[in-house]
């Protein structure tokens, strides 16, 4: 088992996922089981991606549908629905939530001794699209649901080569 | 003269925060979105303050930090970084270059401005500028009960101003040994994310000082915050009457 192997990865990216939304958000998340992708990607739905790269390379990939980013966006802005404004609020709002899970987690990997470093976020949007990763050590799935919608985060790391 | 401060970002979501959170107090915001913009506004407007991301595009922050310390005209200018990453190594290495503090993101404009005060001290804007000093209607006082009577319409404006006033508020109640308050949502329309947010807010700020806290709502308004969860569990009163008998 590598040093990898034994990372509480699942542990660590759920409290860290909670703890972005409930500080910038004032929205509680519960976690359970990941959701079918189809249940978030079957209108149109928002990726958000953020990747880390140095001794381990990886991803991290946040999914909600564009309803519940809408709602984030309104939540983080402190603004009505109804007042928030185009694609690119929204898209900035994504990026920065998987931007601080991202950057969270690129720290505990480099606390145990994987030094990487993150990229800038992007943000893959719009309806009947899929996104796959593959070749991966480690991958995780976590679901979360808010009171009214589900999201899924999908984790990827490997040992660089 | 008002300080300027900085704020170098690539997520405008992050620059808007800051500067709500900069808005009680005698300040000029200037806004950058990158290392490059960030330097020449640095150059250009000469900050009291920088706030600094790390992870941004063009030139990053930790670049744009070497610069500055590198030029005699801006190398004193104290930064703070506010960053989603927290990795020790990258802690340390970048708090020995010489920045004032080290902020992780997530976090509250209220964390932030109390890690600059630590720092700088912040001047709340002068009472015919100040854009919570207009909004003293909002408040009345009823025997040693203070009564915050919400408008119609909670828009985000209404929102920042209120959030404002009730921080001198509080500071005006600490002062004069006051310690119950009552939120009064009765004459509000329409219950939005923005009037959520700030029952919230209000509340927080009041159980920080100590304040009691008694909201009063309409049956129909009670029904819609159990809807949102995070007033779902709050409870209410449906008069001043009723508030202030349940003190």
């Amino acid at each position: 088992m590598t040093e990898l192997d034994r990372l509480d990865l699942k542990g660590f990216v759920t409290n860290s996922v909670q703890r972005v939304f409930q500080t910038m958000l004032s929205m509680s998340l519960t976690p359970g089981e990941p959701p079918p992708r189809e249940r978030i990607a079957d209108g149109r739905h928002i990726v958000g991606t953020v990747g880390f790269a140095g001794a381990v390379m990886g991803n991290v990939n946040l999914f909600v549908s564009l309803e519940f980013a809408r709602e984030m966006t309104s939540a983080m802005l402190g603004v009505p629905a109804e007042e928030v404004g185009g694609e690119e609020e929204v898209k900035d709002v994504v990026g920065e939530v998987c931007n601080m899970v991202g950057g969270d987690l690129k720290s505990r990997l480099c606390d145990a001794g994987f030094p990487c470093s993150l990229s800038i976020p992007t943000i893959t949007f719009g309806e009947h699209f899929h996104i796959e990763s593959k070749g991966w050590v480690r991958q995780e799935r976590l679901g979360f649901q808010n009171s009214r919608h589900p999201a899924l985060l999908e984790v990827y790391v490997k040992i660089s080569t | 003269m008002a300080l300027k401060v900085l704020t170098v970002d690539d997520s405008k979501t992050i620059r808007m925060i800051v500067k709500k959170a900069f808005q009680p107090f005698d300040c000029t915001l200037i806004e950058a979105e990158n290392g490059v913009e960030g330097l020449a506004a640095a150059t250009r407007e000469k900050p009291g303050l920088i706030i600094l991301d790390i992870t941004m595009p063009v030139m990053n922050g930790v670049e744009m930090l070497d610069r500055l310390k590198a030029d005699a005209d801006l190398k004193d200018i104290p930064v703070i970084m506010l960053t989603a990453e927290s990795g020790k190594d990258n802690v340390v290495n970048i708090v020995k270059k010489g920045v004032r503090d080290y902020m992780v993101k997530p976090f509250k404009g209220e964390d932030l401005i109390a890690r600059v005060r630590k720092i700088l001290p912040l001047a709340e804007r002068a009472a015919e500028e100040s854009p919570e000093a207009k909004p003293a209607k909002y408040f009345t006082q009823i025997d040693d009960i203070i009564v915050l009577t919400l408008p119609a319409k909670v828009t985000r404006p209404v929102t920042v101003e209120i959030e404002g006033s009730l921080q001198s508020k509080i500071k005006e109640m600490s002062e004069a040994s006051l310690k119950k308050l009552i939120l009064d949502m009765g004459g509000v329309t329409e219950t939005n994310v923005s009037l959520i947010k700030l029952i919230i807010s209000s509340i927080q700020q009041c159980q920080k000082s100590s304040i009691a806290v008694k909201l009063v709502a309409t049956p129909k308004q009670g029904e819609e915050l159990k809807g949102f969860q995070e007033t779902s569990a709050l409870s209410v009163t449906h008069s001043i009457e009723e508030a202030k008998t349940a003190f």
